[in-house]
C-alpha cells in the first residue's frame, strides 16, 4: 500500500500544486488575442487601417475559389511576420491544436463533396467511397484557406491592441454616424466589454474560493452532469448578478460624470493616416486582388494540369 | 427607467461576460460523449430580456464577433472551421436577443416570472436552429465547396436534439434564476453579495 505514484503523476490538480498554482488562479493567463509588445513598422500602423487589413483578408479568402489564390494571401501574410517582428513558428502555433480536425474533416471532404461535374476524375473506388481529383481539390482548398485566415488573424492580433480595436472601429465608423449609424456608442460598448472581461476574472477567482469555503467542490474528479451543475450554478448566477450590479455602479458614475453621448463629441488623439498606411493597404488590396483574378482566370485548372504533366 | 447610457453600460458588460465565458472553460458544460453545452449566448439572452431587442443584438454582435475571432485566432475544435465564416458565426447570433425579447414580451402578459424561462428556451433554440441552418445552408448550396464540408442532415438533427434541447433548458434555468433575482434585489440589499 504505497504512495499512488501513477496518480501523482498524472493527476492534474497535484500537477497544479507542483507547478506552485493555485487550483482557483486557472484565469490569469486569458488574454485575448495575441498581443506582442515590439517596436516594428506594422504596429505603428494606423488603427484603423489594421482592421481594414484584416477584412480584407477575411474577404480575400472567402471570395477566392482557387488553392493558388489562397496560397498567395498565405504567402503574403508570411511575408509580413518579420515586419512585425513576430517568429514564424509563434505565428503559425495557433493552428497546432486544430490541425487533426482539418485535416479529419479534409478528409471527410475526400468522400463527401457530391461529383456535379463530369470532368471529376475518380482515382480510387471501392463500394460505395469514391476519391476524384474535385475531393482531393476541395479538401486541399479547406485545409489552406483555413490555414490563411488563421495565420492572417494570429499577425492581426500580433499588431493590434484592445484600445486599436476600439478606436479604429469608432473612427471608421464615424463617417456613418451622419446615417444614423450609432459609431460612439458601439465603440463605448466594446470598450467596455474589453475593460471589464479582467474583471470578471478576479470576480470568478473570488466567487470560486468563496464557494469553495462553504464547501463547493471545484476539484479535478470526473464527475456527471447533476453534479457539475450543482457546482457550476452557484458560480455563475453570482457572476451574472455582480456583473449587473457593476453595470448598475457604471451606468450612475458615467451619468455622475455628465455623459451625454457622442454629440459633439472631440477626441484627444485623432489617428491620421500616414504615406505607410495608404502602402500598407495598397499591397493588401493588391494580394486580395491577385487572389481573387487567380481564381476568377482559373489558375487552378492551369496549375493541375502543368502537375498532371510534371508527375 | 431605462436611458441611453444604461443600455450602452448593459450591452457592454454583457457582452464581456460572454466573451470571459467563451475565454475560460466555464461557458462550456459538459455533456454526454465529450460534447459541451455552451452558456454564451445566455448573456445575449438577458441582456434582451433586460433592456430590449437593440441591446440583444449589439451583444449578439460581440458573441458572433468573439467566436468568429477565436475561431480565427485559437481554434478549440472542429466546429471553429465552420466559425470561420462570419455568416455561421456572426450573422445567425443577431437574431438571438430580439428573438427571446419577443418571447418574453408575449408572455408577459399571462405570467410574469416564468416568461424569462420561456425567453431562455425561445432565445437558445433560435441559437442552436440558425447556427445548423446556416452551415446546413451553406453547404447545400454551394456543392462545389464554399467555406466547409457538407454536414449532413441527419448529423445536424442529432445535434439539435441531443445539444440544442438540453442547451434551451440549461439556458431557461441560468435566465430565470438571473433576472428573476435581479430583478427582486434592485429594490434591497440584504445577504451576501458572492
Amino acid at each position: 500500500m504505497g504512495k499512488d505514484t501513477m496518480g501523482e503523476r498524472t493527476d492534474p490538480a497535484a500537477k497544479t500544486r507542483r507547478e506552485g498554482r493555485l487550483e482557483f488562479d486557472l484565469f490569469d493567463g486569458i488574454r485575448i488575442g495575441r498581443y506582442s509588445e515590439v517596436h516594428a513598422p506594422l504596429h505603428a500602423l494606423d488603427a484603423r487601417v489594421k482592421l481594414l487589413l484584416g477584412v480584407l483578408l477575411i474577404a480575400g479568402a472567402a471570395a477566392s475559389q482557387g488553392i493558388s489564390s489562397q496560397l498567395l494571401i498565405l504567402c503574403a501574410v508570411t511575408a509580413g511576420f518579420p515586419a512585425a517582428r513576430v517568429r514564424l513558428s509563434e505565428g503559425f502555433r495557433p493552428l497546432i491544436p486544430v490541425l487533426p480536425f482539418v485535416f479529419a474533416l479534409a478528409l471527410l471532404q475526400l468522400f463527401a463533396v457530391p461529383q456535379f461535374r463530369a470532368d471529376a476524375r475518380v482515382l480510387w473506388e471501392w463500394g460505395l467511397l469514391k476519391i476524384s481529383t474535385r475531393g482531393l481539390a476541395a479538401g486541399v482548398l479547406l485545409v489552406t484557406r483555413f490555414t490563411a485566415i488563421v495565420a492572417g488573424m494570429s499577425l492581426l492580433s500580433a499588431i493590434t491592441t484592445a484600445s486599436d480595436l476600439a478606436s479604429g472601429i469608432e473612427h471608421l465608423l464615424r463617417p456613418l454616424q451622419k446615417m444614423g449609424v450609432p459609431a460612439h456608442e458601439f465603440s463605448l460598448v466594446l470598450g467596455i466589454s474589453i475593460r471589464f472581461v479582467p474583471v470578471l476574472t478576479e470576480e470568478a477567482s473570488r466567487l470560486m474560493k468563496a464557494q469553495a469555503s462553504r464547501g463547493a467542490d471545484f476539484g479535478y474528479h470526473k464527475t456527471n452532469f447533476v453534479k457539475k451543475m450543482r457546482t457550476m450554478l452557484p458560480l455563475l448566477v453570482p457572476l451574472f448578478l455582480t456583473s449587473l450590479r457593476r453595470a448598475q455602479n457604471l451606468v450612475e458614475a458615467m451619468e455622475s460624470r455628465c455623459y451625454t453621448g457622442g454629440k459633439g463629441r472631440t477626441y484627444m488623439r485623432r489617428p491620421k493616416a500616414h504615406p505607410a498606411d495608404l502602402f500598407a493597404l495598397a499591397c493588401a488590396a493588391c494580394v486580395v486582388g491577385g487572389a481573387v483574378v487567380l481564381s476568377v482566370f482559373g489558375a487552378d485548372a492551369r496549375m493541375w494540369r502543368w502537375l498532371g504533366k510534371v508527375l | 427607467m431605462t436611458t441611453r447610457t444604461r443600455k450602452i453600460v448593459i450591452a457592454g458588460v454583457m457582452g464581456a461576460v460572454s466573451v470571459f465565458l467563451g475565454a475560460t472553460h466555464l461557458g462550456f458544460i459538459p455533456w454526454i460523449a465529450g460534447a459541451a453545452l455552451t452558456i454564451m449566448h445566455v448573456p445575449v439572452i438577458i441582456g434582451a430580456v433586460l433592456e430590449g431587442p437593440l441591446v440583444g443584438v449589439v451583444i449578439g454582435l460581440i458573441f458572433g464577433g468573439f467566436s468568429f475571432i477565436q475561431a480565427a485566432i485559437a481554434p478549440t475544435g472542429p466546429a471553429d472551421v465552420w466559425f470561420t465564416n462570419p455568416l455561421v458565426s456572426i450573422a445567425p447570433r443577431l437574431l438571438i436577443g430580439p428573438v427571446a425579447w419577443l418571447a418574453y414580451r408575449a408572455f408577459r402578459r399571462w405570467f410574469d416570472a416564468p416568461s424569462f424561462a420561456i425567453a431562455g428556451v425561445a432565445g437558445s433554440l433560435a441559437n442552436t436552429a440558425l447556427v445548423l441552418g446556416v452551415i446546413e445552408f451553406f453547404t447545400y448550396v454551394k456543392p462545389d465547396n464554399r467555406f466547409t464540408i457538407k454536414l449532413p442532415w441527419q448529423a445536424a438533427g442529432t445535434i439539435a436534439v441531443t445539444n440544442g434541447l438540453p442547451e434551451a433548458v440549461l439556458a431557461a434555468l441560468l435566465t430565470f434564476a438571473v433576472v428573476a433575482s435581479y430583478k427582486r434585489v434592485k429594490t434591497r440589499r440584504t445577504g451576501s453579495s458572492i
